[in-house]
């Protein structure tokens, strides 16, 4: 179990580097095809405040996760 | 838990849980009525306060709905779970009600955009922030409260009544709106009587205020501050402590981010999507949600309970799992069952009526079209249309200022109405297996010198964030799929994508590295 949590570990850390080019990427392109109000303030929503959790989140939890900090919760 | 600072009989063990079940409860309870009110009277707030042709109003509109849910929230939890603490959870709590409260009760005397300008959605701005900040700080403080009075094979089914308040919340919100909407009538009330639900919450609140002052301060907090165990600084220990921030982490990411979704779509998505995508008419959808919900609370309890028995995380988990696979399938029956397109329409039943009204230098025709249709559905749609009487100023104007103004209204026969509280049960179940047992499970992994303000992030990001952002993000996956300007969404269904991405991350994630074991909560 442990070596599962662990390899899963850098897949979350993964996710969360991923995810910040992806959605700054679709952000530009999406205002750059429409640039209105409505575009700018869903993006800049996603931008500011969802993206930042979801990237910090995952990378810190994927490294604690590869680190093995996650082994000794261990019940199934 | 009781047992641990004095000795009390069982019959006064039982009044005292009670008390502190219901104190923290029905203040929490007036907490969330509060919030939603505005939520569910967006519409009517924007109209009053924030004018469309005010380009900085309406900008204010748009944050004052989000910030207040999603960036402020937070930072309530933050504020308020330190102070909590600090100086101890009852009067924590009891500041939270107050200015919950105030800012409530302020939004139903603020003067509209017309008397006093620009001051007015300014205002409302600054009072939904106060809202916002109150309810971060809230809900941690009265779970960790009654976490901490409950005995530790209990603290599911404690904890489970605080889990109940958000949804009875919402419910006394909807009742409270339906009951004065049609006894003033929709124009009334859309004039002044949408102020009466803010207003009526000071008498709410005072009455909670009464009842939490009598109330005595946690008896694990109170023992660690004898014991001068209490943290000097709780934010810093919360989240720069690698060991405490690992937990943080996994809280929000394998539970409350996926609780936050499903909780989201299950209430407040499916009342838009009945209202939205398959036009149900406002009362009728505002009663299968309230029916649906009425119906589902005991189960947070049922699930709470159940918690102490066989754990939290099975039960969690069940919930995301079972939401993130019957997710599509429901709303797949609830679209079918309202689209007309597979209704055969009572064709002599049709009736076109055409109203031609001269305001001012404008004409106002009106069409409502009403259809009937064999299975017992009827339609109505009504189409204004506003333009200059001046043939003149009509040319002159863009096409986009010439287009009618169009309402769909489906109002569905008895068994499919009854069929669609059923679908919306079935997701309030899924709500309930996510939601009731969660607050245990949250005090339970953290510490007792920082639990308020580390159990109260997690939470506020999770349901705050990610479920807040469940009405944006969906409805723009929706919009994306619009082949083009007034034409229907090719996949009315696509919004489901956000929460089921998100449940069956979270789910994924609490699987692998929750555990299924109860801390005993020691301080």
């Amino acid at each position: 179990m442990s070596a599962i949590k662990r390899i899963f570990g850098i897949v979350w850390a993964l996710m969360g580097v991923g995810i910040v080019p992806l959605v700054i990427k679709q952000a530009m392109k999406e205002i750059a095809a429409k640039p209105s109000e409505e575009n700018w303030i869903f993006w800049s929503i996603v931008i500011v405040v969802l993206m930042p959790i979801i990237a910090f989140s995952l990378i810190t939890f994927g490294v604690f996760a590869l680190k093995g900090e996650y082994d000794t919760l261990e019940d199934i | 838990m009781a047992q641990h600072v004095r000795d009390v009989s069982p019959t006064e063990e039982v009044t005292s849980t009670r008390r502190v079940i219901a104190a923290s409860s029905v203040g929490t309870l007036i907490e969330w009525y509060d919030f939603y009110i505005f939520g569910t009277l967006a519409k009517i707030i924007s109209e009053q306060f924030f004018p469309k042709d005010n380009p900085t109003a309406a900008l204010l509109a748009t944050l004052a709905t989000f910030a207040a849910g999603f960036v402020i929230r937070p930072f309530g939890a933050l504020f308020f779970g330190r102070l909590g603490d600090l100086i101890g959870r009852k009067y924590t709590f009891l500041v939270t009600l107050v200015i919950m409260g105030g800012s409530t009760f302020a939004i139903g005397l603020v003067p509209g955009y017309k008397t006093i300008g620009f001051f007015a959605p300014a205002i409302v701005f600054l009072l939904r922030l106060l809202q916002g900040l109150a309810l971060g700080g809230e809900y941690g403080g009265a779970a960790t409260y009654v976490a901490e009075h409950s005995p530790a094979g209990k603290r599911g089914f404690w904890t489970s009544f605080i889990q109940t308040t958000a949804t009875l919340g919402l419910f006394l919100a909807l009742g409270v709106i339906l009951i004065v909407r049609q006894t003033l009538g929709v124009e009334t009330f859309g004039d002044w009587g949408w102020r009466i639900p803010f207003i009526l919450s000071v008498f709410l609140v005072a009455i909670s205020v009464f009842i939490r002052m009598r109330m005595s301060e946690s008896p694990l907090f109170v023992k660690m501050k004898k014991e001068g165990k209490t943290s000097a600084n709780p934010l810093a220990e919360s989240f720069k402590q690698k060991d405490n921030l690992k937990m943080v982490l996994i809280a929000l990411l394998g539970a409350t981010a996926g609780q936050g979704v499903v909780w989201y779509t299950g209430q407040f998505y499916a009342l838009s999507f009945l209202q939205n995508a398959c036009n149900i008419e406002f009362v009728q959808s505002n009663m299968i949600i309230s029916i649906a919900l009425l119906i589902g609370t005991p189960f947070f309890i049922v699930f709470g309970a159940l918690s102490d028995k066989i754990g939290r995380k099975y039960i969690m988990m069940a919930g995301m799992l079972i939401a993130v696979i019957a997710y599509r399938p429901i709303y797949t029956i609830m679209y079918s069952d309202a689209n007309l397109k597979n209704k055969v329409e009572v064709v002599e039943k049709k009736v076109v009526s055409v109203k031609n009204a001269v305001k001012g230098a404008d004409s106002l025709i009106t069409t409502i079209t009403t259809k009937t249709f064999t299975d017992g559905t009827s339609f109505k749609e009504t189409v204004k249309a506003k333009f200059p009487v001046d043939p003149v100023l009509k040319a002159a104007l863009p096409k986009d200022k010439l287009k009618p103004e169009i309402k769909k209204e489906v109002t569905l026969p008895d068994n499919l109405k009854y069929k669609m509280i059923g679908l919306v049960l079935i997701q309030v179940i899924f709500v309930t297996m996510v939601y009731g047992p969660i607050a245990a499970f949250l005090v339970e992994i953290f510490p007792t010198r920082i639990r308020y303000t580390s159990m109260s992030l997690p939470y506020h990001i999770g349901n705050g964030v990610f479920g807040g952002l469940v009405p944006l993000i969906s409805t723009r996956l929706v919009e994306a799929t619009r082949p083009g300007p007034g034409l229907p969404p090719a996949d009315p269904l696509a919004g489901l994508w956000y929460p089921i991405l998100i449940a069956g991350v979270s789910f994924v994630i609490g699987s692998l590295y929750i555990s299924n074991k109860t801390n005993n909560m020691d301080a």
